[in-house]
Formats: C-alpha cells, sequence, structure tokens
C-alpha cells in the first residue's frame, strides 16, 4: 500500500475512528474480526471474558460491541442489559453466536440486541452490518474531500490507482470483491466507484454496475469501468451496463484523474436518501423456515455466499415468534411443514400490518397448478420448486428484494406527494380563514367606525333643536308671561316638557350604545358589595322611602365592573321604582346554583307585571307601565340585557301582576 | 364691573348663540361678546388674520368654545390657540352637547382649561352659562396678554 500519512483517509484521527469492542472466547474469531475491523479503518480491541469487557468499556466506552453469547464466566445477554440499561448512550451491540436455537435469538433481540448475527459468519458482513448501524447512529462523519470507492481484486492494480487518486486529494476505499464493494458501497455511500471490469467469483465488474444503477439509494452514484483491451462493440456493452464513463487499465494518470473530476462534476447533488428504503445493497436478512434441518443449512450456505445473512426457523410458529422481534428482508417458506403449514403461516404473516410488506417466496417439494395457486392465494409473492436450481432461487429472491424496494420507494414518494397536498390544503385553508378572519374585523370596525359617527351625531345634532325648543318656550313664558292666557301657557309647558323627555331619551339611548362600545375589561367582581353600594344610594336619592333591602353576602363574578355596575343599578333601580307604591318593600339581591350554573336575581314584592308581556321586557322604548305611574326611558332592561350578553350570560324574568318580579341572570365571562 | 374685559364665544348654531346670550343677559353679566361663527373666523379674530387683519381687537378673557364648527374643528381651533404664544395663556372653556369619552379626552389633552356639555333643559344651561362667565370673568385671574 502507498505510503497514506499525508492523504485524505476516512477518519484522519485516531480519536475519530469509530471504536469497536469484540467479546469472544474464541481466539480465532478475535484475531480474524479484529483484523477485519482493522482493515476497514475502526479502532479496534478484543477480549476473552465479561470481565475483560467491562474493564475495557470502561476505559473508554465503544461505538459497538460485537458479543458472544456464551462466554466462559458468565453469559452475553446479562451483559447486554447491563450494557442497554446502565449506559448513556448505550453502545450498539451486535450479538454473535451459534444458530442453533431460535430462543436465543429472540431472547438476545428482546433483550436490546441491535443486531444477531448466527455463527458461521461473514466477516465481509459484520463489517458491512457495522457500518450500517453505526452510520445510521450518525458516527461517521463524511470527510470532506470526496469519497471514492474502488473495486478490483489486483493488489497491484489498487495500490496503484489509490496511490493516484490520493496524490490528487481524494478519500479512498477499497474492497476486493465485486460483493464485498456492493456491501460497502452502501454503507459508505462513495461520491463515485471505480470498478474493474475483471473480477473474479459470481460477480464481474459489469454486474456491480449493473446492481448499482438497480439499487434507489446508489444509482445516481457515478460509476467508472476500468478495462483491459477494448474490442469492437465493447463500448456499447459496457455503456449498456449502466457504467457513467470506461477506462483502458494502462491510462494515463494526468487524463484518469481528468475523467475522474469530469465524472465527479456531472454527479446529481446527493438527496437526502430516507432511511426506510432500504438499498438492495445493503446487508439483506433472509428468513428460511423448513422443518429439514439438511435443506435449511443447504440453502443457507448458498444464500451466505451470496452475502446474505440467514436466519434459520424450524416451524412456522417459530418462525412467526422470532419476526415478532427479529426484521427480516424476506421470508422463504417451505410449504408442507408439520404443525402450521407454509400457506397458514404464510397467511398469518399477511394479515399482520407490519408483516405484510415483506416478500414471501413459498418453497415446495411438489409441481403443479394446485399447489402454485394455493400458494399464490395465501398470498405468498413467488412460488419455487425445491427441485430447482439454487441460481434460479437466487434470481427470484433478488427480484423480490427489488420489487420491495420499488415499493418502498413508490410508498414514500406517494406519502410525500400526499403531505405536501395536506400541508398545501392546510396553508391555503388557514390563508382563507385568515382572509375572512381579516375582513370580518374590518367590517366589524367599519361599522364600529359608523356606530361611533351616528352616536356622536345622535349626541350633538339632536339635542341641540331640543335645547333651542326648550330655552324659547322658556324665553317665552319668562318673558312674555303677562301676554299669554292659561291654555297659552299650558301649551308652553307641554313644548318645554316634550324637548326634555326627548333629551333624556336621547341620553338613554347613548348609554345603552356605548354598553355595546365600550372595551370590555375583565377582572374578578364582588356582586354583593355593588349592590350593597347601589342600595345605599338609592336610599340617598329618596331617604323618605323605607326599603327592606337584603342583599346576600359574597357573591363574586369575573367581569366587567363597570358594566356589571350598570346591569346591578338598573336592575336594583327598576326594584325600587316599581316597590314604590308598597306599604313594607322588600328587595332581595341573591344567588344560586342551578344546573351546573350560577343564577343571579333580584327580586321585589313590586307591582310586577303580566307574564303575557315579558317578551316585550327587554326591548329597548318598551314599557308594561304608565308613564305617570312610573316615569322611566324604558332602555333600562335593555342595557341590562347588553351587559349580560357581553358577559356570555342570559337574562329572564318571572312575575305575578300585583305580587312583584324575580329578574334572574347568568354570567359565563369566566 | 371692568369693562374692557370680553368673552370669544365659538359657536355656530344662532339658537344656540341666541341662548347663551340670552342666559349671560339674565345673568346680568353684560361683558362684551365677540361671536365667532365658525373657526377659521375665531382664528382670524384671535390672530388678526382674515377680515381681522389690520384691525385693533382685544383678545377675550375667556373663550367659550363649541366642538362640532364647520371648516376647522373646536379641537382644531383649541390646538391652534395653545400652539400660538400670543393666545396660549388664553382660558378654553369647551362647550358642547357632546358627553363622548373621546372628546373629554381630547379636549383635555389639547388644553382645554374646562369641559362643560350643553344640558338640553334652559334652566340648567342658563345656570351652566351664568356660572361659566362669573368663574372665567369675575373669580379667575389671567396672565395680562397682548399681541405679539
Amino acid at each position: 500500500m502507498a505510503d497514506t500519512s499525508a492523504s485524505p483517509r476516512i477518519e484522519r484521527e485516531d480519536d475519530g475512528k469509530p471504536r469497536i469492542l469484540i467479546v469472544d472466547d474464541s481466539l480465532t474469531v478475535r484475531m480474524d474480526l479484529q483484523q477485519a475491523f482493522d482493515a476497514a479503518e475502526f479502532d479496534t480491541v478484543a477480549c476473552d471474558t465479561l470481565a475483560g469487557a467491562r474493564a475495557e468499556i470502561a476505559r473508554q466506552a465503544p461505538s459497538l460491541v460485537v458479543l458472544d453469547v456464551l462466554l466462559p464466566d458468565g453469559d452475553g445477554i446479562d451483559m447486554l442489559r447491563e450494557i442497554k440499561t446502565t449506559m448513556s448512550p448505550a453502545p450498539l451491540v451486535m450479538l454473535l453466536s451459534t444458530e442453533a436455537e431460535v430462543s436465543d435469538r429472540v431472547r438476545g433481540l428482546k433483550t436490546g440486541a441491535d443486531d444477531y448475527i448466527g455463527k458461521p459468519y461473514d466477516a465481509t458482513y459484520v463489517i458491512a452490518r457495522a457500518r450500517e448501524l453505526i452510520g445510521v447512529a450518525g458516527c461517521l462523519p463524511k470527510p470532506a474531500a470526496p469519497r471514492l470507492m474502488l473495486i478490483d481484486d489486483s493488489a497491484t492494480s489498487r495500490r496503484h490507482f489509490q496511490s493516484i487518486l490520493e496524490g490528487a486529494g481524494y478519500s479512498v476505499v477499497t474492497a476486493e470483491s465485486g460483493e464485498e464493494g456492493l456491501r460497502t458501497a452502501f454503507a459508505l455511500r462513495p461520491d463515485a466507484i471505480i470498478v474493474d471490469r475483471f473480477l473474479p467469483g459470481g460477480i464481474d465488474g459489469d454486474t456491480v454496475i449493473r446492481r448499482l444503477k438497480q439499487d434507489a439509494t446508489l444509482r445516481d452514484t457515478p460509476c467508472l469501468l476500468l478495462t483491459g483491451a477494448t474490442e469492437d462493440g465493447e463500448e456499447l456493452r459496457i455503456l449498456d451496463a449502466g457504467a457513467d464513463a470506461f477506462l483502458g487499465k494502462e491510462v494515463d494518470e494526468a487524463v484518469f484523474l481528468a475523467r475522474m473530476a469530469a465524472l465527479l462534476r456531472s454527479r446529481i447533488p446527493a438527496r437526502a436518501v430516507d432511511a426506510s428504503i432500504s438499498s438492495l445493497l445493503g446487508t439483506k436478512k433472509i428468513l428460511t423456515v423448513d422443518d429439514s434441518i439438511t435443506y435449511l443449512n443447504e440453502v443457507s450456505t448458498e444464500l451466505r455466499q451470496e452475502g446474505y445473512e440467514v436466519v434459520q426457523a424450524l416451524s412456522g410458529n417459530e418462525a412467526l415468534e422470532l419476526l415478532e422481534v427479529q426484521s427480516v428482508d424476506c421470508i422463504l417458506l417451505d410449504v408442507g411443514m408439520p404443525g402450521l403449514s407454509g400457506n397458514e403461516t404464510c397467511r398469518i404473516i399477511k394479515q399482520r400490518p407490519a408483516l405484510a410488506g415483506i416478500p414471501v417466496l413459498m418453497l415446495t417439494a411438489a409441481e403443479g397448478p394446485e399447489a402454485f395457486i394455493e400458494g399464490i392465494n395465501s398470498g405468498a409473492d413467488d412460488y419455487i420448486c425445491k427441485s430447482s436450481d439454487f441460481t434460479v432461487l437466487k434470481a427470484r429472491l433478488r427480484a423480490q428484494l427489488r420489487r420491495k424496494q420499488s415499493e418502498d420507494q413508490y410508498r414514500l414518494i406517494r406519502e410525500e406527494l400526499h403531505r405536501k397536498e395536506i400541508e398545501a390544503a392546510v396553508t391555503k385553508a388557514d390563508r382563507e380563514i385568515a382572509q375572512v378572519r381579516a375582513a370580518l374585523v374590518d367590517e366589524l370596525e367599519t361599522k364600529n367606525r359608523e356606530l361611533e359617527t351616528f352616536a356622536y351625531s345622535v349626541s350633538h345634532d339632536l339635542r341641540a333643536p331640543l335645547r333651542a325648543l326648550n330655552g324659547f318656550s322658556n324665553a317665552l313664558s319668562s318673558q312674555y308671561n303677562d301676554l299669554l292666557d292659561d291654555t297659552a301657557k299650558h301649551y308652553l309647558r307641554r313644548i318645554h316638557e316634550g324637548s326634555l323627555r326627548m333629551g333624556q331619551l336621547i341620553d338613554a339611548l347613548l348609554d345603552l350604545s356605548r354598553i355595546a362600545r365600550r372595551p370590555f375589561d375583565q377582572q374578578p367582581v364582588d356582586l354583593s358589595q355593588l349592590a350593597a353600594e347601589i342600595a345605599a344610594e338609592l336610599q340617598a336619592e329618596h331617604p323618605q322611602r323605607q326599603v327592606d333591602c337584603v342583599i346576600a353576602p359574597d357573591l363574586a363574578a369575573v367581569g366587567d365592573r363597570q358594566l356589571l355596575r350598570i346591569a346591578l343599578q338598573n336592575l336594583l333601580a327598576n326594584a325600587w321604582k316599581f316597590t314604590g307604591t308598597r306599604e313594607s318593600a322588600h328587595i332581595e339581591f341573591g344567588g344560586r346554583a342551578q344546573d351546573g350554573e350560577r343564577v343571579y336575581f333580584v327580586r321585589d314584592n313590586g307591582v310586577g307585571f303580566d307574564m303575557a308581556h315579558a317578551g316585550k321586557l327587554f326591548t329597548p322604548f318598551q314599557r308594561l307601565h304608565g308613564m305617570r305611574e312610573f316615569p322611566g326611558t324604558g332602555i333600562g332592561l335593555a342595557t341590562v340585557q347588553r351587559v349580560v350578553i357581553r358577559h356570555g350570560g342570559r337574562i329572564w324574568a318571572e312575575a305575578v301582576l300585583d305580587k312583584g318580579a324575580t329578574f334572574c341572570f347568568t354570567l359565563r365571562a369566566a | 364691573m371692568t369693562i374692557d374685559k370680553l368673552i370669544l364665544l365659538v359657536e355656530d348654531n344662532p339658537d344656540d348663540e341666541e341662548l347663551a346670550l340670552l342666559a349671560l343677559k339674565q345673568g346680568k353679566i353684560l361683558h362684551d361678546v365677540v361671536v365667532a361663527r365658525d373657526g377659521a373666523e375665531a382664528l382670524d379674530y384671535l390672530f388678526g388674520t382674515g377680515s381681522y387683519a389690520g384691525r385693533d381687537v382685544r383678545l377675550p378673557q375667556v373663550i367659550l368654545l363649541d366642538l362640532k364648527l364647520p371648516k376647522l374643528s373646536g379641537l382644531e381651533v383649541l390646538e391652534r390657540i395653545r400652539a400660538n404664544p400670543a393666545t396660549a395663556l388664553i382660558p378654553v372653556v369647551v362647550m358642547t352637547s357632546s358627553s363622548e369619552e373621546a372628546d373629554l379626552l381630547s379636549s383635555y389633552r389639547l388644553g382645554a382649561n374646562s369641559y362643560v356639555r350643553k344640558p338640553v333643559g334652559f334652566e340648567a344651561f342658563s345656570d351652566a352659562v351664568q356660572k361659566v362667565g362669573v368663574y372665567w370673568l369675575l373669580v379667575n385671574q389671567v396672565v395680562a396678554a397682548r399681541r405679539a
């Protein structure tokens, strides 16, 4: 490897590297994993006992713990529980144990393990999964320099291109095979990928690029294919695979770098990839369910070779139990199992909302349309004969995973569109409400201004002529008294009194309009005290009257003190007035609870009124008594009603002619 | 009785003008009364402008000011009186039909010395005019003001 001390790396300083703690009593496992993690630029420590692990954790908290379950000095699950309950933030924990018992996996995941990997494990899988977990947790900072990924099986070739790229300031990550490259690409999300066309094993460079381009999370990553000698027609095939560019391996360094720079410039700006779209190339977990251990192991081996992580279950029930805690990307389900059959298991899976989206492939020994139809009817996504070649199984599996990814992606797009639609509708509704409200406020302000103007002119303009009527009739009767006979004097007096009365009416009308116009000042009000003050004033105005006035103590309300005073003043003054002909007048102000409401009342033993006319009581200028007997403007009760309404309350009256009246009201301002 | 004391009555309504004069007469307040029929005329008189330009007029002892006036409103007149050093210290009594709180507030804010609401009943009106006349002409002491 070239000298990289001055070049950008994934993590430049030791401190920035995620720390991995490996806890396993097997020396070979420790060595193998430590080597793999070190190579992947992690800061790795390993130990063989729980005691050793505790000491390491105490020394420096790791980002991730790879933890064996069976250890010489105890149970790994206990350690897991200890980590997850006592540490904050708790490190990620990946359990690494034999696949023998489904219950171990269930127990581990239920205790809070972030993942469970069965032995025999694949080191590149463990690394890729670690990168995914840590990356999700946000522990892998992206370097400032563009990060390139180089996939080449030749160590010489890798060193050559790595040193050129690092010399130009790029950060470089390498992979030796197509499988490793694809997994690492998903975990690291490089800015561009350089692939050697000729790779050993199942996946060559063309395939790597094809799979990258099929993946929603990586399809926009530019790919450069390195080729040997190019023959006629090669170029077409290369571009057909989806490569953005290709270069011969013997290319000139300057040309290579220029091409690289152009490729990076052409890159579509990175989209925020939604975490719920799983990459096709990320680590994939497949649950295989079969009652035959032999077949399970056979399938597992094949799938692990392909880079999948395999979880095994021996029955439908075991599979369902597992699925409660273990998320998987695909399920391979044997049809002919004792107990819960494959079709029944499939039906249950598809009925559970959390599981229904997982593709299910049914495996059957039998060929024939009946089995196929039954499988599809139970909700399976595909149906494969066990006798088929494993390559068929693998291809169908990939197809299902791809379909799932597309579905997820479209679902996300749909949800996003839907969300935007809702947002737009809400914004529109808000805007409309605001507009309507503004218009109403506007209208209200206009109306209020009109009312002000009206009240002002009533107050000013209507009174002036009255003053003239009154003044000049007065002047006439005083200055020409000798010239007028009694009838003329009587007429003049009527003119005089009429103008005075009209003045009173105008003032009363103004007072009424002020009730609606004045600002509402809400505060606690002691109604008992207010009533007592008013009663004392009334007594002072009519010192000759003997009125027995009973005021209940501590009647409190919340409202506008001034308005409430006006209301009580009118009610008590009315009671005072209409008991004027009584030998012993009684007036009572009290309160009672009625239907969960506070009801206040003013009761008198005055002349009362006929309930047949109760409907007219609160209408301005409506009077139920003769002017001579009980003078008044007919505006008092209308005023009281306005005050009560402004407090959100109601007012009503009960009376018996010649026996007395009771006015009741509620206030709901509080 | 000092005869050179003068009342300026600013009133556009001829009825109110006549009633005010009648009230003063009944109250034996026999000082000169100058009547201005709108705000502009009142200011012309006070500032010696317009039809009063070049005429030597006496400044009033008190101004009885209606608020609702044609051309310039009573409040505007009040503001101009207070803004002019020659008239700034002359007592102004607002006499109006309005009992709106807004008018009361504006009048006092602009420097009115008194605010009287004209009652409808002549007896009460006459009583108010006489009391105002007696107080501002006879009881109250003013700063001797001369046209600048």
